[in-house]
């Protein structure tokens, strides 16, 4: 089993962090999993464009032409959408793009994520401050619930994957940063129970319906 | 499985590998996009986890860095510098003299787009200038080309080792992709090895004392030293080929590509097969004594095409040329400005081919 | 030629740190006077088997013929670099090079500025005698101004190449280096020039243990040595004693320019 993910949005949104978790989760899973950080024209200003792969198998190209899963943080890295496979899903963070998809092949997943992020405030260890920085947590719960993992049974991967990530005085984030997880899972397994999601009934095979 | 598995990028997997294998000095100046390799060594200098690791210097310049390394290196200590394209030229002079003195060591280049300055994309554009001796005078350098994190973290040990054993420098060319690339990987289990440093300079020792020197003014005597070197190179060449094979039992065409590119070229024979073409990947790892046994072997067998993929105008074409001594039909797709060949652009060239 | 005294008195050869080959060194070069003293030196601290000598480029290039140590080469220039490798990973050997005004003031500057900066227990001479001798004459960073060379016939022309650079004056503004002297090495006429006095010698004997010493002690040492060289200055052996005395140690004034240690006091 294969996925390949494109990841894209603005410099400071997190993207970087977010496709490393997503790859870390994937290795401590058992698989394989390669990261490419962006290079190239679309680093000029400050464009961020990064590719996921996680594999059973040994990865042989990291590079991602045509992704299983495309994550857009903004609305300029819509232009990646016409990438992605047929039956793919889009997953979009919709606190910040409104703009159509234009595809009717793919599964569209919205996720206000920087809105969640921003009601996570109690979860925070400087109490009030503004959480909508983590609104990179909340896709990365929201990969999860479209790659068919289970939150029950990774929650102790995910403090793994924060424990490794956010060390010495960022360790603090860590409650906070699960619980958006948490809350980007929890959307979209709700989205999804509740028929609005799946724009396209084509599975794809790997990816959860 | 998840406990020694680790997440790392390219060139921090290199620094780590260097380390785990005993490394004892890094002399180094930032050039992007190598300059993890220094930073990484330099957070780990004191760790006791590594107990020979000596010195760590930033040197006021890619001179100033080699010229550590010989004198380093002239005590039998392992010691290694890393630079990408500019700071590799500035090194030559001392490359030159450590082949002539026989000095082991390290020399990491992470090929950054070129020539002058050029730009901070992949290129392998520094292919002729590391196989083909890119200082002054008759030498060779053994050069590694790795393919992958968990090849930037295996080869260090691999160098020094046959640093030592041929008391010549060895090289590893990467490319700026794979510096920044993130795999999992396994640090392989290195086991100690000796070697014999009684030619490093300790001090005379009684009436015998060491001379480490390049210079042979009388003609016969440097003629004889030159032989040496070329027996030498010989001897390496016979022994130390290496590369991965991928496919190519019953391939009809194969490809030939390092680094980054071996990579894309993997994905395209899988892609290859699929459509029913029969195509198989020879991945050189050594590009310095380049794979020319293998290469032969397979136009023995038959195959008659080879395509070269590779991030230059066409470098290792010539060695392949050579190693097929006509016998076959090459084409190539290049790439350069830090541009990468799409697995579908190499596929496109392979259906494009006679065959 | 040398000035003799006591314990000094004894045959070329003879000295365990000399290899007893005679040298290839013009008549009147002073390298072969400081070959000696460095000589003498080493077998004053009984050094011979814990030295290693540095070979620069110039023509003390063949200092290991002379000198009975180990030896490693550097490349043109990079002296202080090899020997900076040389001692982090040997702090206990004694690590020295002999460099000319081209190799340390001209292509080396910048590697002997960083060693001597960083203040690497190391010691290094520097022979200047204001032209490039070993390839044949051509202007070096010390030549004066008017001074014919092959690449300057018609006289150094300060305007066209800067001035002359003064190598103890700038590493002296360096907070790394410990010891930074200037000695006029060659024998000097005294002043009815009737007769030359070897207080040069003396001077440089004195000089060339205290830089040992300062290394010992973990401080970077440097003796700069205004020479002669009579073949490339187109004069007679005489002729360039008087021209080092009376002009290069104008433009390079001989001096202590840095005591840390206060070695000179003792």
């Amino acid at each position: 089993m294969k996925i390949e993910t494109i990841l894209a949005g603005h410099g400071g949104q997190g993207v970087l962090e977010l496709a490393n978790w997503l790859a870390y989760f994937n290795m401590v899973k058992g698989r394989h999993v390669a990261y490419t950080p962006s290079y190239g024209p679309e680093t000029r200003g400050g464009k961020v464009k990064c590719y996921v792969v996680s594999s059973d198998e040994r990865i042989d190209s990291p590079i991602v032409d045509d992704p299983d899963i495309l994550v857009v943080m903004n609305a300029p890295s819509m232009d990646f959408v016409p990438l992605l496979k047929t039956g793919g899903t889009l997953l979009v963070n919709s606190s910040l793009v409104s703009e159509s998809h234009r595809r009717d092949d793919v599964k569209v997943v919205e996720v206000p994520a920087t809105e969640i992020a921003g009601g996570l405030r109690a979860y925070s260890p400087e109490k009030g401050k503004d959480t909508a920085i983590a609104a990179n947590s909340v896709m990365f719960g929201a990969c999860l619930a479209v790659s068919g993992e289970s939150i029950q049974d990774e929650l102790d991967r995910i403090r793994e994957v924060f424990g490794h990530f956010l060390t010495g005085r960022k360790a603090v984030y860590i409650p906070l940063n699960v619980k958006a997880v948490e809350e980007g899972f929890g959307h979209v397994t709700r989205a999804r129970s509740a028929g609005l999601s799946p724009r396209s009934s084509v599975p794809h095979p790997g990816i959860a319906p | 499985m998840t406990a020694a598995r680790e997440f790392l990028r390219g060139n921090e997997a290199l620094a780590y590998g260097a380390l785990k294998t005993g490394l004892n000095a890094f002399f180094g100046y930032p050039i992007t996009p190598s300059s993890e390799i220094p930073e990484t060594l330099a957070n780990e200098f004191g760790n006791p986890r590594y107990p020979g690791f000596k010195v760590f210097l930033q040197a006021a310049s890619e001179l100033e860095a080699i010229n550590m390394v010989i004198g380093a290196a002239s005590t039998g200590a392992k010691a290694m510098a890393a630079t990408s394209g500019p700071g590799f030229s500035l090194k030559q002079e001392g490359i030159s003299y450590a082949a002539a003195m026989e000095l082991p060591m390290l020399i990491v280049d992470v090929n950054r787009g070129g020539p002058g300055l050029g730009n901070l994309g992949p290129e392998q554009t520094d292919y002729f200038q590391a196989t083909k001796g890119g200082g002054h005078g008759g030498y060779r350098n053994i050069v590694l080309a790795p393919s992958s994190v968990p090849d930037m973290a295996a080869f260090p040990a691999l160098a020094f080792s046959l640093a030592f054993q041929y008391r010549n420098p060895v090289l590893i060319l990467a490319d700026a992709f794979l510096g920044q690339l993130k795999e999992d990987l396994m640090f392989p289990e290195v086991p100690a090895q000796e070697f014999d440093t009684s030619w490093a300079t300790t001090g005379a020792r009684g009436p015998e004392r060491h001379i480490l020197s390049s210079m042979h003014l009388d003609l016969p005597e440097l003629s004889r030293h030159s032989e040496h070197l070329r027996s030498k190179f010989e001897e390496i060449d016979r022994r130390e080929q290496r590369s991965e094979k991928y496919q190519t039992d019953d391939a009809d065409v194969i490809l030939v590509a390092f680094g980054i590119c071996a990579r894309l070229s993997q994905r395209a024979v899988v892609m290859l097969r699929e459509k029913g073409i029969r195509a198989g990947l020879l991945r050189p790892i050594t590009i310095s004594p380049f794979p020319r046994g293998e290469l032969a072997a397979l136009v023995q067998r038959g195959v008659k095409n080879f395509l070269v993929v590779e991030l230059n105008t066409g470098q290792m074409l010539e060695d392949v040329r050579l190693a097929t001594g006509g016998r076959a039909r090459l084409a190539s797709v290049q790439r350069v400005g830090g541009l990468l060949p799409s697995p579908l652009d190499i596929v496109r060239q392979v259906e494009a081919m006679p065959r | 030629m040398i000035g003799v005294e006591g314990h000094y008195e004894v045959k070329l050869g003879q000295l365990p740190t000399l290899t007893g080959k005679p040298t290839h060194y013009c008549a009147g070069c002073e390298h072969g006077t400081l070959t000696r003293l460095i000589a003498y030196a080493l077998q004053e601290l009984g050094a011979r088997e814990r030295t290693v000598l540095v070979d620069s480029v110039g023509c003390s290039v063949l200092a290991h013929e002379y000198l009975n140590t180990d030896a490693v080469q550097a490349p043109h220039g990079r002296a202080p670099a090899v020997m900076t490798g040389i001692k982090r990973m040997r702090p206990d050997l004694l690590v020295f090079a002999v460099q000319g005004d081209g190799d340390a003031v001209s292509i080396g500057l910048s590697e002997l500025i960083y060693a001597a900066n960083r203040g690497e227990p190391i010691t290094c001479f520097l022979v200047n005698n204001g032209i490039y001798g070993m390839t044949g004459g051509q202007m070096a960073p010390t030549t004066p101004a008017g001074m014919i060379t092959t690449t300057t016939p018609h006289g150094r022309d300060i305007t066209l190449t800067g001035p002359p650079i003064d190598a103890s004056k700038l590493l002296a503004t360096l907070e790394g280096p410990a010891y930074v002297k200037r000695v006029l090495l060659p024998v000097t006429p005294t002043p009815s020039a009737d007769f030359y006095n070897a207080r040069g010698s003396m001077e440089g004997a004195r000089s060339v243990q205290n830089a040992f010493r300062v290394q010992e002690m973990g401080g970077f040492a440097f003796v700069e040595f205004v020479s002669t060289c009579s073949v490339n200055w187109k004069m007679s052996i005489l002729q360039s004693k008087h021209y080092a005395a009376e002009v290069l140690a104008k433009i390079f004034p001989p001096g202590l320019y840095k005591d840390k240690f206060g070695v000179e006091k003792r």
